[in-house]
């Protein structure tokens, strides 16, 4: 597949648009792309099986899913396009799952991003949560595998877990469906702008919250004013290569302009029609 | 029959001459290798000379013919070339590196011990195989590839074997340690450095895995050899060995073995709290254990520690990971509920 | 550059991020991981409340059972033999069954057609070529996947993969691979391509280099047809019918076996060799235990799995069908090109036990491997006698009694077909993964060149010590 090259006079229209693009999503058919991130084993495949109707082979064991797969939705006459990632712990090891799902994440700036967790393993699908929220602002948590909780004995207290993250939280049971429908709705209210959130970004810990801040003005500096700010002074502080290239060719201050773009969607008209 | 062999033979062989030929440019290839030879004859030959110069001795044709094993007539054209270049002035016999040829000659070894590094921390490469596998590779790598490495890495000060790295501007944190042998007894010291020229030598402390980071104590030293101990075993050395081993006072950390536990060492159903990584762990499997959350303050029980131990599983956070022994080895936890545990461990560093 | 205000570059940004990066040490990640959880922690204790545990109990229970070192492995191929035992005695009426049909069909369609006068070259072409070879795929291949594949992947779905990975990682361990490696071999069984796709999970370079040389060593579903076949002709038939398919399932166990050990071995002779160095850092999680949902295994494994490999396979056997027909049907010097061509490669053919229409068939098959006992077949019918072919039995006498198939034919055959190169979409997903020509040459050569000298070795002492 050939990645859809954005001319200049589309680019200015439609930077989101040329982002995606570049990551290789075909976007001719939809409207809105939505990520999917998630640690392995949380069910995130099903998920991904139960929204879009494809059957993208599942199984219990992790790093199933190494490559990232697409397929589609459509809810209320809007046509999503749900882009699978390859389930992580974390997305700051470099390796090269975590790269693909990274990078996605920050370069392609899909429209809102489910992540998946395991509700009987909360703790630790919460780091890569915060990872994520790190990231971006349009986020919806869907807290998965809520049968096996109940189970285990578990309960899980999603209001709580969506006061504390900032963003929605669904309970879900991929396996039977139960919960997809809110799980919907939760993400088209988030790119609507319906639901406001306030992803929850612990503050940097105090040996190194210097270092943080005194780079982040730097960044003001350049004007990369992205919602993502801290996440890339934290790769930055960490040698991250990929962050590092991307200050350099000016791909971030590229996304910073994709995100003040005015009125996303239309631009994202213009540009689907633009680009063919 | 027999003549049908033959032909096809033949056949499959021009076939594959040609197809290789018109694939893989052998002209082209050959060109760009003998590039890389001369980068590497100047580099081996500045780095030579800065040897030399670091242990305040003169370098000489005879002592660059002996490294570089070239023959006269060709180290003579080398010399020539790179004094050219303006890299190099001799003064009689004696070869000294100019300002500039001690920038680049810095770069190698900058490139050099980054690339140990990189091997030791990412890819895991054994000590003992890093030095060869960094001779080939730092006549390759590019300034930019240097720095995004460097950088990616962390800005490490030391290499595996304890050298200092030199930053991008050449500059050098000299290494502050003592020769094992000039180590007072008793007194805990931690390796910062081991020599891995001659290799016989280097291959005997890596038998005996003493590596950096390693803590040891002097228990007895005598004409024809030293005692040591990590804390584990006790090691016999010659004083030709120790002597290419160097350390320092011991710091304060939380290898301090006496509180401390490895995760390796607690049995089926046991329960702890995670204390620190290893310092020895690094790069891509420190990174490991910290995602998946053994971080310190963690709970951990060991669920599953079938046959000798290796692999256990462990649950940890919710979620039950099998490690390998060397990776448990790494983790140090407190209050194993085993109660005779502890008093086994702490016994070395009260000798 | 003389700007009146120094403005600031992304370069100045990054010479600062360096220099901060340099002050803090090389403890930054851990704390930005430790507050990562810390927080996570607060939040999860917020959220969660815990009524009991008694659920983990069962899955230790399980667990220690699985894993444990008496049972564990025995357990392991218990499982393994029994899913190829069903299989194997599962699959025969059905192949049958499938083959009497489709024959059947053939034979009406070329009478319709001679009734039609239409030249005999096309009919022979179509049906005598393309369909038969079609007709054998699917009779020969269908039954066997329609009942591995379910089987396989309920052990997929529950979980116990991972604890197989669990379990033979000492083995990969002293190999100087990763325990991963196991699941990747696991994903072979399906597909050798895949398995290499799934090496990703690998971190270590060298470990995943090793895991993605090495998959083509275990015998993937389309070659598990070729092993079930010889198992069931030969191997079966040696036996009283009541132990016969017992037999076969060993022998097909044994062969994969056979394939974990050489996984072993060369992944040992690797890490020593081209690709020294040590096991690095392994951690692999043990999912909870879950149950399969019914509806999705006959999904995953029929439509995805089974219909996909059957589909692929009829795609190649298509136009391989026709080659062969070709081959067989135009003469030059009074014998065929197959003829020649079989001929010619006949010697090394038999110098590793095997003969020349075999060898032929593995070429021809290079794009695929499901079709290495339909070709064989067609070529030996179609060089020889124009017998309908109506299950196992029929199979047998043409090789046997016309073409002096012996039992170290089979057992070479069952040898070579777990031992030699990848089939080109491996070979080109090895490509893709690699990037590398070099490893995708040694990934495509070596197996073959240990399949060359494992067959040559087992023929030579074979006819050495006067067996066969």
């Amino acid at each position: 597949m050939k990645p859809v090259q954005p001319t200049m006079s589309t680019c200015e229209t439609c930077p989101a648009h040329a982002q995606l693009a570049q990551m290789g999503i075909d976007l001719r058919k939809y409207d809105r792309v939505v990520a999917l991130a998630g640690n392995p084993n949380t069910g995130k495949s099903t998920v991904f099986n139960a929204l879009t109707g494809l059957k993208q082979h599942t199984g219990n064991w992790p790093g199933k899913t190494v490559t990232r797969a697409e397929g589609g939705f459509a809810w209320g006459g809007i046509r999503y396009k749900l882009v699978d990632l390859p389930g992580t712990y974390s997305l700051l090891s470099a390796s090269q799952d975590e790269e693909i799902a990274r990078n996605f994440l920050l370069f392609g700036q899909p429209d809102c991003t489910i992540v998946v967790v395991d509700a009987t393993a909360l703790e630790r699908n919460l780091n890569l949560v915060l990872q994520v929220l790190e990231i971006t602002d349009k986020a919806v948590v869907c807290v998965n595998l809520m049968d096996e909780a109940r189970r285990k004995g578990l309960e899980v207290d999603v209001r709580s877990l969506s006061r504390d993250l900032g963003v929605p939280a669904v309970p879900t049971v991929a396996r039977t469906g139960e919960g997809l429908g809110d799980l919907i709705r939760a993400v088209t209210e988030v790119i609507n702008g319906e639901v406001r959130t306030s992803p929850r970004r612990p503050p940097a810990p105090p040996e190194v919250r210097d270092a943080v801040e005194e780079l982040l003005q730097l960044a003001d500096g350049l004007e990369l004013s992205l919602p993502s700010a801290r996440w890339v002074a934290y790769r930055l502080l960490e040698g991250d290569h990929r962050v590092r290239q991307a200050l350099l060719s000016g791909e971030l201050a590229q996304l910073v302009t994709a995100q003040a773009a005015p009125s996303r969607r239309a631009s994202r008209k213009i540009a689907l029609e633009g680009a063919q | 029959m027999e003549n049908g062999w033959i032909w096809f033979l033949l056949a499959v062989g021009a076939l594959l001459t040609g197809s290789l030929w018109v694939r893989l440019r052998p002209l082209a290839r050959w060109h760009r290798w003998r590039a890389l030879r001369e980068r590497a004859l100047f580099e081996d030959a500045l780095k030579h000379l800065l040897t030399f110069e670091h242990s305040s001795r003169d370098a000489t044709v005879e002592s660059l013919a002996g490294s570089l094993r070239l023959s006269q007539k060709r180290l003579l054209r080398l010399i020539a070339r790179m004094e050219a270049a303006g890299l190099l002035h001799s003064h009689g016999a004696a070869l000294h590196l100019s300002s500039e040829g001690k920038q680049w000659a810095l770069r190698v070894v900058r490139a050099h011990r980054l690339w140990e590094r990189y091997l030791a921390d990412e890819a895991g490469v054994p000590l003992g195989e890093l030095h060869h596998a960094a001779e080939r590779a730092e006549h390759r790598l590019t300034p930019e590839e240097l720095d995004a490495l460097d950088a990616h890495l962390g800005h490490p000060l030391r290499d595996p074997h304890g050298d200092p790295i030199p930053t991008a501007t050449g500059a050098v944190t000299p290494l502050e340690a003592l020769p094992l042998t000039d180590w007072p007894l008793d007194q805990p010291a931690q390796i910062l450095h081991v020599e891995d020229e001659p290799e016989v030598i280097f291959k005997e402390i890596v038998a005996e895995d003493l590596r950096p980071g390693t803590r040891v104590w002097v228990l007895e030293r005598r004409p024809e050899y030293l005692i040591i101990s990590d804390g584990q075993v006790e090691h016999r050395l010659t004083p030709v060995v120790a002597a290419n081993i160097h350390v320092a006072k011991a710091i304060e950390g939380p290898s301090q073995p006496a509180e401390l536990v490895r995760l390796a060492d607690l049995v089926e159903g046991e329960e702890a709290e995670v204390a620190a990584l290893d310092p020895d762990c690094r790069g891509f499997s420190r990174r490991r254990l910290l995602d998946l959350g053994l971080t310190p303050g963690a709970r951990v029980r060991v669920e599953l520690s079938p046959a000798f131990g290796d692999p256990r599983a462990v649950r940890v956070r919710g979620s039950l990971i099998a490690l390998r022994r060397e990776q448990a080895a790494q983790v140090w936890v407190r209050g194993g509920s085993r109660s005779d545990g502890k008093s086994q461990h702490a016994g070395a560093s009260q000798s | 550059m003389s700007d009146r205000v120094h403005t600031l570059t992304p370069q100045d940004v990054l010479v600062r991020a360096d220099a901060l990066q340099r002050k803090l040490g090389g403890r930054f990640r851990d704390k930005i991981v430790e507050s990562l959880y810390d927080e996570a922690e607060r939040i999860a204790r917020r959220a969660v409340h815990t009524r009991t545990d008694r659920h983990w109990d069962l899955d230790q229970r399980i667990d220690r059972l699985v894993t444990s070192p008496i049972f564990g492995m025995p357990l392991m191929l218990f499982i393994l033999a029994v899913i190829f035992w069903v299989t194997i005695a599962g699959a025969n009426y059905p192949s049958e069954l499938l083959a009497t049909g489709l024959f059947w069909f053939e034979a009406r369609a070329v009478e319709l057609f001679n009734a039609w006068g239409i030249p005999w070259w096309i009919t022979g072409f179509l049906w005598h070529g393309v369909y038969r070879g079609l007709a054998w795929v699917v009779s020969v291949m269908l039954p066997p996947m329609a009942i591995f594949f379910p089987m396989f992947t309920i052990l997929e779905d529950l979980g116990y993969l991972p604890r197989v990975a669990f379990n033979l990682d000492w083995l990969f361990k002293k190999a100087g691979a990763h325990g991963k490696q196991a699941l990747t071999m696991a994903m072979g069984f399906g597909c050798n391509a895949a398995g290499v796709i799934a090496t990703r999970t690998i971190d270590s370079p060298r470990e995943r280099l090793i895991a993605i040389l090495t998959n083509n060593f275990v015998p993937c579903n389309g070659r598990f047809p070729t092993l079930i076949m010889l198992a069931t002709i030969f191997v079966a038939a040696a036996f009283p019918p009541a132990l016969a398919s017992l037999a076969a399932a060993g022998a097909v166990v044994a062969v994969v076996l056979l394939g974990a050990l050489f996984t072993l071995l060369v992944s040992w002779g690797l890490s020593r060799t081209i690709l020294k160095g040590e096991a690095s850092a392994f951690t692999l999680e043990l999912p909870p235990y879950r149950r399969p949902s019914v509806m999705r295994i006959l999904y995953t494994s029929l439509i995805d799995r089974t219909l996909f490999v059957l589909w692929r396979a009829i795609i190649v056997a298509i136009p391989a069908g026709a080659v062969i027909w070709i081959l067989a049907n135009i003469s030059v010097g009074g014998a065929s090109l197959a003829q020649h061509t079989a001929d010619f490669l006949n010697p090394l053919g038999v110098a590793i036990g095997l003969d020349g229409v075999i060898l032929l068939a593995y070429v021809i098959a290079i794009p695929a491997n499901e079709i290495v006992v339909p070709t064989i077949l067609m070529m030996y019918l179609g060089t020889g006698m124009m017998i309908e072919l109506e299950g196992f039995e029929q199979i047998r006498a043409l090789l046997v009694d016309q073409h002096g198939w012996t039992l170290l034919t089979a057992v070479n055959l069952m040898l070579f077909s777990l031992l030699h190169n990848p089939c080109g979409t491996t070979i080109w997903t090895i490509w893709k993964e690699t990037r590398s020509r070099k490893w995708t040459l040694v990934g495509a050569l070596m197996p073959l060149g240990i399949g060359f000298l494992v067959t040559f070795l087992t023929a030579t002492a074979v006819r050495a010590f006067g067996w066969i």
